[in-house]
This record gives C-alpha cells, sequence and structure tokens, in this order.
C-alpha cells in the first residue's frame, strides 16, 4: 500500500539523518581546541608523561578514523562509553537525568500548550475583546521575557519573601515515600511555573493568527449561512482546522524536550541533561557529549517522524494529496 | 475530524503522564532512603559537584573535601600553620643524615569495614603511588624511597638521599589495602574509574552516597580511631545558581556555603545569623610572560618582553589595589610573591616600600629612557632593536574568578604605558592549548601550590619549559636557588632560602602576582559552633587540609535538622482535589476548560 511505503521510506530517512548526526557530533567536538585529559595537567599536576599516558589508556590517541569505528561499533551494541572525568557508564549519567529533564520540561511543555492553546483559541475568536487584548499583550510580554530572569524573578518571591518553596535542587536527600512526593512537588513548582510561562506565550500567539484565518474561509461562511449555532462552529470547523499549525509546533517541541531547559536548570541548580552537556563541553568529556547529543537529536528526529505519521492520520486531505 | 483530534491528543497526554508518574517513581529509588529523626545532620551548599569518589583522580575542591573527611595522612596539616601533625603517626624521628625516618603508628586502628589498619596499609599505599605513578601524589616520593614494616605499628621510611619528604608532609591519603590490591599494576585509566561509593577509609566520615549533580552525603563512621563528632552526617548539596544558594543559607534550607563569588559578598554580609568567612589565600592570581622557547611552537612573543626595563614597567602601570576592590569586592590582598600567603611560614611578605608600586608617571619615564618611543604618534610604542609595535595577545581564563575582569582594567593600564593589548577570553581547555603551544604573549591563569613551597617554586625552573613552566623563563640562579632550598634539611636555614626565591623571582619580574584572592564561605551562626579554621582562624572553615572542624562541630540548642521552605502535603491534596473538581465540572458540561483563571 501506498502508505506503508511512505512510511518506510520516512523511517529509513530517519535513519540516515540519525547517522550523519552521530557523524557530525563525533568530529564537531574533537576539532575544538584543547584535550579533555590535558586540562587535568593544572589541577592534577599531570606531567605531559601522565597526559599521553592516560590519553593512551583512553584510546584517545588512536588515529580519528580508528576512533571513529569504535564509536560506530559501541553504539550499534548500545555501549556509551564512559566519562572521561568519572569513569561512570555515560548510560548511567545520561539515565539518571534524563527523567528529571522530562518531568520538568515534558510537564512544562504540555502544561504550556494546552493553556496556550486554549488562550489562543478563545483570543483568536473573540478577537478585540478584552479578553483578546490582553492574553495578546501578555502573551508577547512572556514570550520576550528572558526565562532566566523570570526564574530569579519567581525565586526572589515565592522563595526569599515568602518561603513558600525551596530555593532550588530537586529533592532532600532523605525522604521517602509521600513525603518524597511532597518534596519533589514543592522543588518542582517553581521551574516549571517559569516554564510554563516562558513557552505559553508562543503557542497562544500561533493558535491565534491560525483561529483568526480560519475563520474567514469560506466553509466558516458556509456553515454559519447552514444556521449552525456559534458554539459548534466553532467546535467542529474552525478549531480543528485551525488546530494543525499548533499540533505540529507542539509534536516538534516535544521532540526538544530531552535538549534540557539549561537556563532554567540553572537558575534552579535542577540536575537535568541541559546541565550535564553544559559541563561535559567544558571539561571536553567526550563520550558525554556524544551521549547527550545522541539521545536528543534521536528524539527530535523521531518527534519529526511521529509529527509526520499522525499528521497524516489527523488531516485526510494531507493523505491523499 | 474533532474525534480523531481528541483521540491523539488523549493517547499523547495518557502516554505522558504515564511517564511522569514512572518518573517520580523510578527517580525515587535513586535517591537513598536513609531516615533522618534524630540524626544530627550539617547541610552544606556547594558550587562544585565532586568530579570523582576515587582518591586516585581528585581533582577540585569538593574531591579534596570528601577525601581529607574518609581518610587519614601519615601525618597530617595542623590547624595553626599547615606544618605535619600527628595522624596515623603519633611522631617521626629522623636518623643523623635524613635518610632514614622512623614512625610510631597509633595501634588498635580500624578501617571503617572493621578490618585492621596497620603500618602495612602506609607502606602499601605508598608503593601504589610510586608504582603505579598516580600524578596527584608522586612527588611527594623523591629519590626512590624504599618502607620497612617491623611490626604494625612501625612504619620506615628509607630515602638514597637526605629528604624532608616525610615531615612536609606528603599529601597522600591511605588507603586499605585489602580493598586497593587487586588493582595495583593496573592501567591508569582502570585505577582511576574504581567507584568508591560507599569508600571505605579510616576518617571519621565516610561518603555513603552520590547523586552526580544533585548531592553527596558523608555517615559516621562507627570505626573512627578519634573523639566521636556529634555530627552523625554531613549532605552537600550541589547548587549552580548562587543567588539561590545564598537564599537557601537565609532560609534555613542549608546550614553553611562551601565558595561563593565575590560580587555576592554584599548579599551575605549584613544579613542577620548569618557569617561570612574570608579565607586566607592559597592561590593566586597571574599575569605571566612568555619568553617563548616552548617545543615545538610557532609563534614568537613579543620580544621587548625579554628587556627586564619593559617587563617592570608593565608591574608598575597595574593598580593592583583597583584589582582587589573592583574585581574582587575587596575580598583578597594585593599579590607581590609567588608562594601563597596560607603558607604562612615560607610565604615572603615584601614591605609596600620596598614594592616596586603603582607608578604608571614612572614606568612612561622608564620605557622613555629604555628607548621604546611613539615614533608615530598613533599612542603605541615601537621597539627600538625591531621597529615593531608593542603589541600583545593575552589571553585570560574564564574558568578562573576574576582572571577576565582583571584582564579588561589590565589592557586599560597598558594602554597608559603606550602597549596595546588584546584580551582573548578563554576557558581552561583553550588556555592549555595555549600553554602548550607557547602562542600568546603574556596570559592571566592562577597558581596555587601546596602548604610546602617547594612545587610553586619547582614550576619556574628552565627545564620545566615545555611541562610546567608558564613562558619558559629560564634563569641559572633561580634554578640554583630552587635547588638549595630543595636539598636543606634544616627548617630554618631552608625558610631563609625559599625567602630569598622569591625575592629573587619578584625582582626577575617574568610575571606579576596580581592578587591573593580569598575563597569565601558562609555559615549560620545559629546552628553550630565550633567552626576551627585551618590554617588559623582565617583559615577554610569547611575541611580542606584536615577534619578538624568536623570533630569539633556542635549543633547549637536541639537537635538541628534544618528548616525547609516548602508547601506542606495537605495544600497539595486540596489543589489536586480543586483541579480534578474543575476537570469533572467542565467535562460534564461537555465544554473546554476555561482559561479565564489560569
Amino acid at each position: 500500500m501506498g502508505s506503508r511505503r511512505y512510511l518506510l521510506s520516512k523511517c529509513l530517512q530517519a535513519v540516515v539523518t540519525l547517522w550523519f548526526v552521530l557523524t557530525f557530533n563525533f568530529f564537531l567536538f574533537r576539532v575544538l581546541p584543547g584535550d579533555p585529559v590535558g586540562l587535568l595537567a593544572r589541577s592534577e599536576h599531570f606531567t605531559p608523561e601522565d597526559v599521553a599516558r592516560l590519553q593512551h589508556d583512553q584510546g584517545l590517541d588512536l588515529p580519528m578514523l580508528e576512533q571513529y569505528g569504535v564509536y560506530l561499533k559501541n553504539v550499534a551494541t548500545g555501549d556509551l562509553g564512559e566519562s572521561l572525568r568519572t569513569g561512570i557508564p555515560v548510560r548511567e549519567l545520561i539515565g539518571s537525568r534524563i527523567w528529571k529533564t522530562v518531568l520538568l520540561v515534558g510537564l512544562g511543555t504540555i502544561l504550556a500548550s494546552w493553556f496556550g492553546v486554549l488562550i489562543g483559541i478563545r483570543g483568536g475568536w473573540r478577537r478585540g475583546s478584552r479578553f483578546d487584548t490582553t492574553s495578546q499583550y501578555s502573551s508577547l510580554v512572556l514570550y520576550a521575557m528572558p526565562e532566566g530572569w523570570l526564574g530569579m524573578l519567581l525565586l526572589l518571591v515565592f522563595s526569599g519573601w515568602l518561603h513558600w518553596f525551596p530555593a532550588g535542587g530537586y529533592a532532600s536527600v532523605d525522604e521517602t515515600g509521600v513525603a518524597y512526593l511532597v518534596d519533589l512537588l514543592d522543588h518542582l513548582f517553581l521551574p516549571l511555573l517559569t516554564l510554563t510561562l516562558g513557552y505559553i506565550g508562543g503557542y497562544a500567539i500561533v493558535m491565534r493568527s491560525s483561529m483568526i484565518e480560519t475563520i474567514n474561509e469560506d466553509f466558516v461562511h458556509t456553515a454559519r449561512a447552514k444556521g449552525v449555532p456559534e458554539r459548534l462552529v466553532r467546535r467542529k470547523h474552525v478549531v480543528p482546522n485551525a488546530f494543525l499549525p499548533s499540533f505540529t509546533l507542539i509534536i516538534l517541541s516535544f521532540g526538544f524536550v530531552l535538549g534540557g531547559a539549561i537556563v532554567i536548570e540553572t537558575v534552579y541548580s535542577w540536575p537535568g541533561l541541559g546541565l550535564l552537556t553544559y559541563n561535559a563541553i567544558n571539561t571536553l568529556d567526550y563520550p558525554v557529549i556524544q551521549g547527550v547529543f545522541l539521545i536528543a537529536s534521536a528524539a527530535v528526529i523521531v518527534a519529526n517522524l511521529l509529527a509526520d505519521i499522525t499528521y497524516g492520520y489527523l488531516d485526510p486531505r494531507i493523505k491523499q494529496a | 475530524m474533532r474525534s480523531r483530534i481528541r483521540n491523539v491528543l488523549t493517547a499523547t497526554l495518557g502516554l505522558l503522564f504515564a511517564a511522569t508518574i514512572a518518573t517520580a517513581a523510578s527517580a525515587q529509588t535513586a535517591t537513598p532512603a536513609v531516615s533522618s529523626d534524630g540524626d544530627v545532620v550539617l547541610r552544606v551548599g556547594v558550587i562544585a559537584d565532586l568530579d570523582t569518589d576515587n582518591v586516585f583522580a581528585v581533582s577540585a575542591g569538593s574531591d579534596y573535601t570528601v577525601a581529607t573527611s574518609e581518610y587519614d595522612m601519615l601525618l597530617k596539616f595542623s590547624s595553626t600553620d599547615l606544618t605535619a601533625a600527628p595522624e596515623l603517626a603519633t611522631g617521626c624521628d629522623h636518623n643523623d643524615d635524613y635518610t632514614t625516618w622512623t614512625c610510631q603508628i597509633r595501634p588498635g586502628l580500624k578501617w571503617s569495614d572493621g578490618q585492621p589498619l596497620t603500618s602495612e596499609d602506609i607502606a602499601f599505599t605508598y608503593r601504589f603511588v610510586i608504582d603505579n605513578k598516580i600524578p596527584q601524589y608522586k612527588s611527594y616520593f623523591p629519590s626512590d624511597p624504599t618502607f620497612e614494616t617491623p611490626n604494625p605499628t612501625t612504619f620506615i621510611w628509607k630515602a638514597k638521599e637526605p629528604t624532608f619528604a616525610p615531615s612536609m608532609p606528603p599529601w597522600v591519603y591511605i588507603v586499605p589495602e585489602h580493598i586497593w590490591a587487586p588493582y595495583d599494576g593496573k592501567d591508569l585509566k582502570t585505577i582511576r574509574d574504581v567507584s568508591q561509593t560507599p569508600g571505605v577509609g579510616s576518617g571519621p566520615f565516610i561518603l555513603s552516597s552520590w547523586t552526580p549533580g544533585q548531592s553527596f552525603v558523608m555517615d559516621r563512621n562507627p570505626y573512627y580511631w578519634g573523639p566521636t563528632p556529634a555530627l552523625d552526617r554531613i549532605e552537600y548539596r550541589v547548587y549552580t545558581n548562587q543567588e539561590a544558594m545564598i537564599q537557601a543559607l537565609k532560609n534555613g534550607e542549608i546550614d553553611a556555603i562551601d565558595g561563593l563569588q565575590p560580587s555576592l559578598i554584599n548579599s551575605v554580609q549584613n544579613s542577620p545569623n548569618v557569617a561570612l568567612q574570608k579565607v586566607v589565600s592559597d592561590w593566586w592570581l597571574n599575569l605571566a610572560f612568555n619568553f617563548g622557547g616552548q617545543p615545538g611552537s610557532t609563534y614568537t612573543p613579543l620580544p621587548a618582553l625579554h628587556d627586564l626595563v619593559v617587563r617592570k614597567a608593565i608591574e608598575m602601570s597595574i593598580d593592583k589595589e583597583a584589582i582587589v576592590q573592583k574585581v574582587y569586592q575587596g575580598a583578597a590582598t594585593t599579590g607581590d610573591t609567588i608562594v601563597r600567603p596560607a603558607s604562612a611560614y615560607w610565604h615572603l611578605d615584601i614591605p609596600a616600600d620596598k614594592e616596586f608600586g603603582y607608578n604608571p608617571t614612572t614606568a612612561n619615564q622608564m620605557l622613555d629612557d629604555a628607548g621604546y618611543l611613539d615614533t608615530n604618534n598613533d599612542g603605541i610604542r615601537e621597539d627600538p632593536n625591531t621597529g615593531q609595535p608593542l603589541e600583545m595577545r593575552i589571553p585570560a581564563s574564564t574558568d578562573t574568578t576574576g582572571a577576565e575582569e582583571a584582564g579588561e582594567l589590565i589592557v586599560g593600564y597598558l594602554k597608559q604605558i603606550g602597549i596595546k593589548a588584546d584580551l582573548l577570553p578563554a576557558t581552561d581547555a583553550k588556555m592549555n592549548d595555549y600553554w602548550g603551544s607557547g602562542n600568546f604573549d603574556a596570559y592571566i591563569w592562577y597558581w596555587s601550590g601546596d602548604p610546602d613551597p617547594n612545587y610553586q617554586l619547582f614550576v619556574f625552573t628552565s627545564d620545566q619549559c615545555g611541562a610546567w613552566s608558564d613562558g619558559c623563563w629560564k634563569d641559572s640562579h633561580f634554578d640554583k636557588l630552587y635547588e638549595e632550598q630543595h636539598t636543606e634539611m634544616d627548617q630554618t636555614t631552608r625558610q631563609t632560602l625559599v625567602k630569598q626565591a622569591q625575592q629573587y623571582e619578584y625582582d626577575q619580574v617574568p610575571g606579576v602576582v596580581l592578587a591573593y584572592p580569598n575563597w569565601l564561605e558562609a555559615y549560620r551562626t545559629d546552628r553550630f559552633t565550633g567552626w576551627v579554621g585551618q590554617p588559623g582562624p582565617d583559615g577554610y572553615l569547611l575541611p580542606t587540609y584536615n577534619y578538624d572542624t568536623w570533630l569539633s562541630l556542635k549543633p547549637i540548642g536541639e537537635t538541628s535538622s534544618g528548616g525547609s521552605s516548602g508547601i506542606p502535603g495537605w495544600v497539595w491534596l486540596v489543589a489536586a482535589l480543586v483541579i480534578v473538581g474543575i476537570v469533572v465540572v467542565v467535562m460534564r458540561r461537555g465544554r473546554k476548560i476555561e482559561p479565564d483563571e489560569a
């Protein structure tokens, strides 16, 4: 069937893209100045002989192509290597932090897209109303506002003045059970709020524009002429069509969840992937950098794939085209 | 169409919420389940996470904190002045020619797993370091020493030449033979990768858990040989945002902070129940000149730098006091000599009237007299020998506190004496590149030495060019002074020699010691008492050189379990019920939620 071939070709494209990304990442970071072992010279008293020795032990003195070959083979077998700094397997490092990023950024993206779309629908439907004007300006302000600054502000007010929430971190060390859940929520609330407010504007703006465009389509006039009540015009005709651009945006945003939200993670000391990546780049910890970029790229590629497929499902016109 | 959207959205949201719950559940098992009721817990905020839990791979500050708490050394650094004091050994005696040192080891010692600790473990540790050439520690064993252990409480260090190495004391943590013997002879990477959580040591606190990027926890060692600490546990929490960390201290979520940037001094200084500690400096900010000649280097640094007059003029054009005030907010002292002030016994403090001093007018005069004139009136002097303008490329480390900011000031100072400087901010990775390839005219970085000055002087010797030398300064007189102090067994004589070496280096200006910045700690005054500074009352309060603070800290009042900010559980429950209620009502109405209240 046509759609099966379509699916297959999309999947093949995804695999090729992933391989390209893997290769690009591998060589990109090795082109950067400095080397991870040489960095230890000043802080750990490594002589040039020590540096050469550790480089050899870590396989960093092999020819570049050979290192690349080893890397590809390892990735194929699911071995992402070990951190050059700590020796901790990269899979473990990423595994322990990936859920914290998914929790924060994923939940934030869900909330931002949900509320953003709803605000956009109402604003676009009642264009020019007080709700529309207020929400439009608020969306623009939030969209333009630097998240880091917003985060610091919320931290100051809710933690510094009101003492309602802790000043950062993921969880206190020794809680279990229900106490753990409550503690987690306490720590999650402010970064989640910051993230949601930071993203919500974009969704609202896109949805609103789309609504306004769709309202002027011929089929909407037809529906009204037929005497369909306004409520149903909106629900059954306008929104489903206006929603398509926002839908693509949302699916793609989920692809970027694994990239982390480094600014928010830094402001709130949230131990997610964003911060892991930043530290790894600073210390030229190649295996960690490669591992994180692999996961993040894979997520975006998969999200793209999903968007392609479900778009076809949602809008029969696309599939037939 | 609408039902399709609803199907997809419902499926997606369902999956994601399930993932969220799974997240919370799976993440829970990652944190240790330790009950804390009634325990005395000290909570410390840090800006630097552990790099490693392995004592043979220690690198940054937090690594040393853990190692110093977990392990003992043969002799420790005393809290008063960092000279040798009893630890595993109650004392060490040397023979007449300093080739044999005999140490008495305390009897009945145990490791944290209950196994006995004897002189054998000390001998094993030292041999392990030497045989496996562990970089951080091998320099403490000059002249191929051998070790003997005639009985469990006697340890003998035999050297081929006279040495004072055992009394420095060697900064080498003693590890259990029964844990580390399997790794003897393995390659360096394998040794460094051995995980030590939980660790086995002899110190008062052992690392019991480490969640990278988040926290690390040390629990009391029940087998510790010394006085029982009042603390049961120490929790270190990693903060990536220093303002938030200070907030946590003020809120009472943590009891102390280890490391703070100078610009935040004011937010700590005037808070109730909070005190700031400006730790006497054990590192210095360095402007190093490049003399060229690094092996493989293709760059020719500014030839004028070989002229002592030019180097002196540059030093005199820099207002070090301004750097202290503007860059470090007063949490520093002006620099002069290369041995850091924390090594008070060895550090030479040149009196102000004997220093070159800040004097741009004289600096300009000196350069005029030496013939470096601005012949084309473009504000930049020319070198009379080459005709080239005096221009410098100056990398500055962005990973060293204050280096970049000081660099910006220095560019301005150099302009005042007719030298054009390009500041090149760089991460340490790139700085390393510059250093190795000699591709700079001067750079701004740091040095921090050991309590013993030998290493710091060593890096300035001639044959360190291409290894640890900043800019390949080669001076045979300095090399001679280094050798003399290195082989002088009498402490007092050696002190004189070390100070002579510092004075000579100061006079020759192979670089400029810009400032001695303080490390900053802060702590609550209403939670714990008994902080012990090392060295001295202006030293580190949190264990760095020794763990005396852990032994003397006591809670003020009843057991301190730390205040916490946070909404109590019932509020969340009520909120959840309210949300569920709204959702149910709206679903019943068959419409989507109106976001007016959102």
